[in-house]
């Protein structure tokens, strides 16, 4: 029986799993919406997912913004965050990478690195301008795919000016450039462009983005902000093609790593998984308790302050 | 006659003051009534007093001194403006006093730190008190040596660790926001578990850091913010450098932009709001930690 492992990536926006084989071979992928739901995306990613009749799953590695949860779920045995998984995984795939740029759903985040290790890295503060979230929610109000959002962008040779400092700020000018009658290829173009600057701006913000350059996360998919990355850095911006599986595919060799493996299969479907949230009661801290239930069995609360939990 | 009961805000001036004021009222013959340790409730009742501009750590000011009210005869607010031409406070902190008596109906008991007025000055124009000269320069110099024994016990111990090895971190902050439990316990906890030992920017001499300040920026004229950033040439043995500020803060928003330009070791700029969610601080940190443990 050969090995492989599981890499899930549950960010907010999509659900991304990945099963490797021990030479870190891709055999089975699948990149779904979360859509609020993470337990719900998880279950159908698993399902979408199949590995190999001749394989057998000894790791289970989850990342991304619900990785605690889903890896208490899956008992999974390396739950990281995201900025080493994509490390990781860029990393595997292409050695010689200097910057990393992603851009997730509601993340954004820059990696350089030095001599193969993180040297630095930056990530965006609460505000989520600029990332996916905010294509998306856009993309919505223009009546247009966010999928399309790239080619579209690409027929605009004009692309209009769009305050790129703050999503509250750059909704109201979109409006108003939509109301004075700039055409929609060029409003969607300067949205493009408007998230390429103020990533450059707001997160590369004193940092160094040395050649070779990478491009990932979900936003990496949109050839419009890609196009407009190459154009404002006036640098060859390297797109994976599995460049929005790279959390996953992270994580998966983590777990691959892993001393003693055990092993795990792909069964999750009929176990009911369910998360209550409440506050408690038993001080004036009143912290936020998230209780997990596994058919109806508590698995575990976490939030508490005091650690009575 | 039942003792005078001094209630002291924990909060903004406690983390600077609050050993002094510790030793000077039991030397006067005082009680003290502290407010407990920042819970969820305080935060709340200061947001809902606070206008909008101020930033978490001074809503979480007020709320100590919303749970105060009442259970003491005086809250203890100083009125700070500078301490000398280069070492200005927070405009913000300047207002506390005036702020707070508009709140809050229980008497508050209040000296100025300014251009005319030392500490000294301060405490001995604390007239409510009734205190002699005499009596109040004796509990000022009782107090004072018991504040210096421990800045220097505080100080042996950044030191001990500085020379021991493993994994440090440099946390620059100001002394309210670190040492608080709704801002900073979680960032302790987590690199704690993470078995990282910490620094503080404020447990070091602040005469020395203040001077030394001037390496990252000689124009800063505020008195916190060059305290807490001349820290950063004494450490040059950590790995990691955190910078801690709670959001809106002005002076930090100028000061660790300022800093961070200039740093060549790893850092973590982490502004942190009112927020319940914390998956996007511990991320932050999480990935803090691989940096400077694969380094």
């Amino acid at each position: 029986m050969k090995e492989c492992y599981l890499g899930i990536d549950i960010g907010s926006i999509s659900t991304k799993a990945v099963i490797i084989n021990k030479s870190y071979q891709i055999l089975s992928s699948c990149y779904i919406e979360t859509k609020g739901n993470p337990i719900v995306a998880v279950k159908e990613a698993l399902q979408l997912v199949s590995i190999p009749p001749e394989y057998q799953l000894r790791g289970i590695g989850t990342t991304g913004s619900a990785r605690k949860l889903i890896g208490l779920l899956l008992n999974a045995n390396v739950v990281k965050n995201e900025i080493t998984a994509h490390a990781v995984g860029t990393l595997t795939y292409h050695p010689d990478v200097k910057t990393i740029l992603e851009i997730g759903g509601q993340d954004s985040k820059v990696i350089c690195i030095r001599n193969r290790m993180i040297h630095d890295y930056a990530m965006n503060t609460l505000c989520a301008a600029g990332t996916g979230s905010f294509l998306s929610s856009q993309a919505k109000r223009l009546g247009v795919d966010v999928k399309d959002f790239g080619n579209i962008a690409l027929k605009s040779t004009n692309p209009t000016n769009i305050a790129a400092r703050c999503t509250v700020f750059a909704e109201s000018d979109l409006v108003h450039k939509a109301q004075i009658g700039y055409p929609k290829e060029d409003i969607i173009a300067g949205l493009c462009k408007s998230v390429v600057l103020n990533y450059l701006n707001n997160v590369c913000k004193g940092k160094r983005l040395e050649s070779p350059i990478i491009f990932q996360g979900g936003v990496s998919k949109n050839v419009g902000v890609h196009k407009y990355f190459e154009e404002i850095l006036k640098e060859k911006v390297l797109v994976d093609d599995n460049g929005h599986l790279m959390g996953a595919l992270g994580v998966a060799i983590l777990s691959s790593k892993v001393p003693n493996p055990r092993n795990y299969t792909l069964d999750f479907q009929n176990i009911e998984f369910k998360t209550i949230g409440e506050e408690c009661k038993g001080c004036s801290n009143r912290c936020e308790l998230v209780r997990i239930y596994r058919d109806r069995e508590l698995l575990d609360t976490w939030g508490s302050k005091c650690g009575k939990y | 006659m039942d003792k005078v009961k001094i209630g002291i805000p924990r909060g903004i001036y406690y983390y600077y003051y609050g050993n002094f004021w510790k030793y000077f009222f039991k030397k006067c013959n005082m009680e003290l009534v502290y407010s407990p340790s920042t819970t969820k409730e305080i935060v709340e009742m200061g947001s809902h007093l606070a206008p909008d501009e101020m930033c978490l750590s001074m809503k979480i000011y007020l709320g100590h001194i919303a749970y105060l009210q009442d259970k003491c005869d005086y809250i203890l607010i100083p009125r700070i403006d500078r301490f000398d031409k280069e070492n200005q406070t927070c405009t913000n902190f300047l207002a506390l006093y005036d702020i707070s008596k508009h709140y809050f109906k229980t008497p508050i008991l209040n000296y100025n730190i300014d251009s005319q007025h030392d500490f000294l000055d301060g405490i001995l124009n604390m007239k409510e008190l009734k205190l002699s000269r005499v009596q109040c320069i004796l509990a000022y110099e009782y107090a004072m040596k018991k504040e210096k024994e421990m800045k220097s016990r505080r100080e042996n111990l950044q030191q001990q660790i500085l020379n021991s090895s493993g994994k440090k971190v440099l946390i620059v902050s100001h002394a309210y926001n670190i040492h608080d439990d709704f801002i900073g316990s979680s960032i302790v906890k987590i690199l704690k578990e993470n078995h990282i030992q910490i620094l503080y920017s404020d447990y070091f001499d602040e005469k020395k850091t203040n001077l030394l300040s001037k390496e990252l920026s000689q124009d800063l004229y505020w008195k916190y913010s060059r305290d807490s950033i001349g820290s950063i040439p004494l450490c040059k043995e950590v790995d990691g450098i955190i910078f801690l500020s709670t959001f809106p803060c002005g002076l930090d928003s100028l000061v660790h932009e300022l800093v961070i330009r200039k740093m060549e070791k790893p850092y973590l700029n982490l502004v942190i709001d009112d927020m319940s969610a914390s998956t996007g601080l511990e991320t932050r940190l999480e990935s803090f930690v691989d940096l400077i443990e694969q380094n």
